[in-house]
């Protein structure tokens, strides 16, 4: 009996990979995701070997500030303070991905803590728990980062809460509904006739039924997180003018515009890049985890 | 449930979230202690004693000794009869109702701008998309929009800067008006125009066609851009909805009867395609509110949201307050509105 799940639940797998990689767009949304992810390894464990001293600060060189077109030397150019651009991407993506994925998921765990307990124990717990989150959806989510970030100060870790704050909501009326339709299916119940106790089938039988939509999800909100990050930084948010980020090194180029459009192309490129990779790497994982978009 | 019933229980809902909304915003701003809340009315020049001296009957006026909930009830009077403080950012100084009227038109003007791009654009682009589906045009329309969609805002302003403004020339994008043009109007003094305090409303009624057409362009680049970020997602609702549509029915009952192909798509599948569409305005309201935070601070554009930043950055209590406050506000009164207009419409929505 065993067994027979065992080698049903390998079939499952290798049928949702298969479903995967046979989309090959997603496919190549995947690849960018890795190659990411694999910049941003380095960058935090090996970052000698890309040639960087230090990956949380940005290399200046004061002997020729002015942005230089790419060249040999600089593949991408250089953008002001003679920043190398192609290190300083290289940098700031471990930066963004980092806190972006941290923020993404400490929201989507406070999110599916209350919306699992809310839809699970219902009535007013459930009510006030909406009512809450009517009001964090009640403030244009940038402004509400602002509002936070100036509130704790104008900090790397402040503006991480204060991003962390705006996504919980999101999580929580998500695994909410997700709770919701969980909790009637036959196998909840039978556990219930059984006599497992609440908690136990909070923790083992209903979160991880959430898990795989809340996994698109998360990886969906990858480059929505990641957009809104650069825009704060973008807009002047962090006071310090060395920080490796995306934002900041399209801020840079700015001034420059008109004599040296590629200091703001290429960081922005960046950005737009990921935003599309993980969006097509979610639109094929959703696929695998909902037969009914299959079929179209 | 009777119509009354659902809209009268849709404004019970509104007390606890204004109470939650304000609560929010009266944390927001007193995180930081006192010393921030008491710059705002504090004179500049006093020192010493004198300085102490009103200090102190500052604290006393605004009962910052009381405890934290009792202070939050007198904010909220505060709030209620009008007094929003003041406000000291490079852009204005001074009470926060006035700034209010100068930026809060300036957002509307761009927002109003964005919103008639949008609904120009979005649902024929939608609709085609959907109706000639896996054409190289619905290719098109699905990878443009899908790109706007993953570009943060401030990237698509950069794009359109650098395409329209930088290369061809065509449009400004700075600013609302060339500074030159308006050096010597009577009714144009600081940057502040009047009577209406839109520059582009107010050259009509100066009759000065000139500045009027300027000021028409420094509003494209910044409300294109706008429409740009928030059309990307209605066109990708409207063009779901609209393939689920083409698929019912009551489409292939219209078609089989011979009711030309036009008028199926345009009378029986658009109208219905669009409840979605109409479903999400409110998150359309929360981005183009968003949205206008970053474009006017990218265009330099003197809006609610351009005041935002530059409050942020020099740490003015008045300008976070009052746009976390304002935005919130219209956003809450925005989606009242829209439910009790879906109700109306849409019978299904009460129950």
């Amino acid at each position: 009996m065993e067994k027979r799940m065992e080698a049903k639940e390998i079939e499952g797998l290798r049928l949702s990979l298969v479903i995967f990689f046979s989309n090959k767009t997603a496919v190549v949304g995947l690849m960018i995701f890795m190659a990411y992810v694999i910049d941003a390894l380095l960058m935090q464990f090996a970052p000698s070997m890309l040639g960087v001293n230090n990956p949380n600060a940005l290399a200046f060189d004061y002997s020729n500030t002015i942005p230089q077109p790419p060249s040999p030397e600089h593949i991408l150019g250089t953008t002001y303070f003679g920043v190398d651009l192609l290190q300083a991407i290289m940098q700031a993506i471990r930066i963004d991905l980092g806190y972006s994925g941290l923020i993404v998921i400490s929201g989507a765990l406070i999110g599916a803590l209350f919306g699992i307990i809310s839809a699970y124990a219902g009535g007013w717990f459930d009510e006030i728990l909406m009512r809450i989150t009517d009001i964090f959806f009640g403030i244009p989510y940038l402004v509400l980062a602002l509002g936070v970030g100036f509130a704790l100060g104008r900090t790397i870790e402040s503006m991480i809460i204060a991003l962390i704050i705006v996504w919980w909501p999101l999580y929580a009326r998500y695994t909410r509904s997700l709770t919701l339709s969980i909790k009637e299916q036959t196998f909840i119940e039978a556990a219930k006739a059984s006599g497992v106790s609440d908690l136990k089938i909070m923790i083992k039988h209903i979160f991880p039924n959430t898990l795989p939509p809340v996994l698109v999800q998360i990886s969906l909100d990858l480059g929505v997180v990641m957009a809104i990050f650069a825009t704060l930084t973008f807009i002047g948010f962090l006071p310090t003018g060395n920080l490796p980020e995306l934002g900041y090194l399209t801020s840079l180029g700015l001034n420059y515009i008109q004599i040296a459009p590629w200091a703001t192309i290429f960081p922005g490129l960046a950005i737009t890049i990921f935003a599309l990779a993980v969006n097509l790497m979610g639109d094929g994982l959703r696929d695998v985890i909902d037969p009914r978009r299959r079929s179209s | 449930m009777k119509l009354w019933a659902y809209i009268l229980r849709r404004i019970l809902i509104l007390i606890p979230t204004l109470i939650g909304l304000t609560l929010m915003v009266f944390v927001i701003i007193h995180l930081q202690g006192n010393n921030l809340l008491l710059a705002q009315y504090l004179n500049p020049r006093l020192t010493g004693p004198a300085k102490q001296q009103q200090l102190e009957a500052l604290t006393e006026r605004f009962h910052l000794n009381d405890p934290v909930y009792i202070q939050y009830f007198y904010w909220l009077q505060q709030i209620i009869t009008g007094d929003w403080g003041y406000t000291n950012t490079p852009i204005y100084s001074g009470s926060v109702t006035t700034a209010i009227s100068l930026f809060l038109p300036n957002t509307i003007i761009i927002a109003v701008f964005a919103s008639i791009i949008i609904w120009l654009l979005s649902i024929p682009l939608g609709v085609s998309s959907a109706v000639n589906r896996d054409s190289i045009r619905d290719h098109l329309i699905r990878v443009s929009s899908f790109t706007l969609y993953a570009m943060p805002i401030y990237l698509i302003a950069i794009a359109l800067i650098i395409l329209l403004g930088v290369y061809f020339h065509v449009l400004p994008f700075s600013g609302p008006v060339n500074p030159l043009l308006v050096s010597n109007l009577d009714w144009y003094k600081n940057g502040i125009s009047y009577p209406t305090h839109i520059l582009l409303i107010d050259a009509l009624i100066h009759g000065n066609l000139t500045v009027a057409w300027d000021a028409f362009l420094h509003v494209i680049m910044p409300s294109v851009t706008l429409a740009l970020g928030i059309m990307a997602g209605i066109i990708r609702i409207l063009r779901a909805s609209m393939l689920e549509v083409l698929e019912q029915d009551y489409i292939r009952l219209a078609r089989a009867k011979g009711v030309p192909e036009k008028i199926v798509i345009n009378l029986h599948a658009r109208r219905n395609a669009l409840l979605p569409v109409a479903t999400s305005f409110g998150y359309t309201v929360a981005g183009l509110l968003g949205g206008a935070v970053v474009i006017e601070t990218v265009f330099n554009y003197p809006g609610i949201g351009y005041w935002t930043t530059q409050a942020l950055l020099v740490n003015d209590v008045g300008g976070i307050m009052s746009s976390t406050l304002l935005f919130g506000l219209i956003l809450v009164f925005t989606t009242l509105i829209l439910d009790i207009l879906y109700a109306l419409i849409d019978p299904r929505i009460r129950y």
